[in-house]
């Protein structure tokens, strides 16, 4: 404490200091700091947990399968199955969510954000979006089995990669449009005023300030929106991943996801005869999806490193 | 800046081997789809080196040698048109779409796989396995080319198949056994006649939540079986969605609920779940539980579940084993089939090689691999006639 000056000697300077601080607690701030320990220490009990219970199945498939895991194809017997169909379809949809909402999304939130003006059919189109939010992924997929494997089937080719990928784009459209929002929202009036001062367009001023300053925040958004699409099976039983046994991987073929094919084998009976189980390999694929949304997810973070580098003038 | 420089190529190393790894699935693809016989043929003596470690059956090991020297002069057509199959016969490449039944689902996989193994991957499968009902939907609508089934065809099934001009051959396949369990802990109850089970899970016994509570309605269908023991009756079991439920209330409550005015349903009040692992659990968890799976399931969990016999018409008692569901001893057991879209299989060699594999002795021995029970040699041999007929 910068109120004890130096020259005071150890021990009184200790006991000053426990003195101050023991005034300072109170019964109610130090059952706040209990209740705040607990619930940290329950949140990070449950996430050792989960990985537990992921990891230790998943290894000795990892150990007896080695790459052959991930280039293999889903089938019958847990000691010959794989998850390359798996990984290319939540790979596509990845990058398809990327490609589609991201533009998308950010364009719509320059608009509502910069563009629109305060009248009620702008507050209502804010409003609609926020509940867009909060609506279950199965509805979502009634959409995408509709529209993008019914109306659009000669874009999608029917039940295919595509479809599923336009159907979770939609699905995080309204996450990418909310946290875009709120990034550009957070972008000083001075950074646009001093953009109009020297006579810069509107155009100009969020292109060449808003944008830029907003960018981490935006590929946070983006973060969390893609790991919630690569992570959804509902939509995707709907659009009709293949669950039994798929020979090749295609854009415009039959699919699935690893979300799809964990869900297919965690409810599969084990044949008597193999050594691993389909429990075994459920939870490696669980650790596989872990590990492609742990990708997306270091892209975006490096990226937005460098935007916020950007933005400090380093 | 130098940081930000090794991230950018951190970045560009992560999005160059994440691209090669897409682009190597594409070519992939390519080479499985289009390739030539004569590739084909390389792979099969390959896959043939592949099977004899892979089965341990010596024959089938011959078979697919066999295959391999006559796949040079593989005629597509000729092999649509080869009558008795034997164990390998030659295989078209092409791609095969096999929907319906969950239950059929596990012995189509493993043909596919056999298949894919056999052509070197040049016979492409796919497999789902939504279930027999959904199954005919799509198949009477175009979409696929065989249909899986844990029942025969429904008359309105048909009737929408002959509406959009699809024509279609039955072949049985296999038999699937519904096996009634209860908790290995359960002593007392060991056999049970339909009159009871019916009373136990019929749409008349909503409510009961003791196995005795059935008791005056098991006496009064005629039961063999009461007294129930007094003790909590706790139910798991496929949902209405299975065809394990629709072939069990076909077994247990048709006859019954017709004959006394009932919808021919089982009671509603009851843990159902479409997965079965969750049902074995359910079964497994309560000391005097009551449940049914198939015999595939059960065979496979068989130390987590005590199977009850069911009695016949003439009150013996027969319990679920492979020998008495394939001499049709055992009550509840039902056949397995495989519906092929006639104008396909013609038009598209693939689909009449799959079929023909599916006959095949290899691949009929997959109906046992998957946790069935073969049929006997005689309806094979009526399958087999069936389909060369077409």
């Amino acid at each position: 404490m910068a109120l004890v000056s130096p020259s005071i000697k150890a021990t009184t300077q200790a006991q000053v200091r426990a003195s101050i601080t023991r005034r300072d607690r109170n019964i109610g701030g130090l059952v706040l700091y209990v209740l705040l320990l607990i619930a940290v220490a329950t949140t990070l009990l449950v996430l050792f947990t989960l990985l537990a219970r992921l990891f230790a199945p998943a290894l000795p498939v990892f150990r007896d399968r080695g790459l052959s895991f991930f280039t293999g194809t889903i089938g019958s017997n847990p000691d010959k199955v794989g998850i390359w169909p798996g990984l290319y379809g939540s790979f596509i949809i990845g990058i398809g969510v990327i490609v589609v909402s991201i533009p998308l999304g950010v364009a719509a939130a320059i608009y509502l954000e910069d563009y629109a003006q305060n009248r009620w059919y702008n507050r209502l189109i804010v409003i609609n979006i926020r509940n867009l939010a909060g609506i279950p992924a199965v509805i979502y997929g009634i959409l995408g089995l509709t529209i993008f494997v019914g109306w659009l089937e000669p874009l999608t080719t029917g039940k295919t990669v595509i479809a599923a990928a336009l159907t979770l784009a939609v699905l995080v459209l309204p996450i990418v449009i909310i946290t875009a929002t709120e990034a550009i929202r957070s972008v000083p009036q001075g950074l646009r005023d001093a953009g109009y001062g020297v006579g810069a367009s509107k155009w100009e001023v969020t292109r060449d300030h808003v944008l830029p300053y907003a960018a981490p925040g935006i590929l946070t958004g983006t973060v969390l929106s893609l790991a919630r699409a690569l992570g959804e099976a509902a939509p995707l039983i709907l659009i009709g991943a293949i669950t039994g046994l798929l020979p090749a991987t295609s854009l415009d073929g039959p699919f699935t996801a690893l979300p799809m094919t964990i869900y297919s084998w965690s409810s599969k009976a084990t044949p008597p005869k193999s050594v691993l189980g389909f429990d075994n390999v459920a939870a490696a694929a669980g650790v596989a999806l872990l590990l492609l949304v742990l990708v997306f997810n270091i892209i975006a973070v490096i990226f937005r490193n460098r935007f916020e580098k950007q933005r400090i003038g380093l | 800046m130098n940081t930000s420089k090794r991230r950018l190529a951190i970045t560009g190393v992560i999005s160059l081997s994440l691209l090669a790894a897409a682009c190597g699935s594409d070519s992939k693809t390519a080479t499985t789809t289009a390739a030539p016989a004569t590739t084909a043929a390389a792979a099969v003596t390959t896959a043939a080196a592949a099977d004899t470690t892979a089965a341990a059956d010596t024959t089938a090991a011959a078979d697919t040698t066999a295959a391999a020297d006559t796949t040079a002069a593989a005629d597509t057509t000729a092999a649509a048109d080869t009558t008795a199959p034997a164990g390998g016969p030659e295989l078209a490449s092409g791609e095969v779409f096999v929907t319906g039944s969950s239950t059929v689902e596990p012995i189509s996989i493993r043909v596919g796989e056999l298949a894919k193994e056999m052509s070197g991957g040049s016979l492409a499968v796919t497999v789902e396995g939504p279930g027999t009902g959904d199954g005919f939907k799509k198949f009477c609508a175009g979409e696929g080319d065989v249909t899986g089934a844990s029942r025969k065809v429904k008359d309105e099934e048909a009737t929408l198949c002959a509406d959009a001009g699809i024509n279609f051959v039955e072949l049985q396949v296999g038999i699937d056994g519904l096996t009634v369990a209860t908790s290995p802990k359960n002593t007392a109850v060991e056999c049970l006649d339909t009159a009871a089970l019916y009373a136990l899970l019929g749409p008349e016994s909503e409510g009961f939540a003791n196995w005795s509570d059935a008791n005056a309605l098991a006496t009064e269908l005629g039961s063999k079986s009461v007294p129930l023991p007094d003790a909590p009756l706790v139910i798991s079991g496929p949902g209405e969605e299975s065809g394990t439920y629709d072939s069990l209330v076909e077994f247990v409550a048709k006859k019954i609920a017709t004959d006394r005015s009932q919808d021919v349903v089982f009671r509603a009040d009851y843990a159902s779940s479409a997965n079965d692992n969750l049902i074995v659990e359910g079964i497994e968890s309560a000391d005097t539980s009551l449940g049914w799976v198939g015999y595939a399931y059960y065979k496979a969990e068989e130390a987590r579940m005590k199977a009850i016999a069911i009695a016949d018409k003439e009150g013996n008692c027969v319990a679920p084993t492979d020998e008495t569901i394939a001499d049709g001893t055992y009550p509840y057991s039902r056949p397995l089939f495989i519906y092929v879209n006639v104008d396909k299989a013609k038009a598209n060699p693939a689909v009449a090689s799959y079929v023909e594999l599916y006959l095949s002795d290899a691949g009929i021995a997959q109906v046992t691999d998957a946790g069935y029970v073969a049929e006997a040699a005689a309806k094979l041999a009526t399958s087999r006639d069936a389909w060369s007929a077409i």
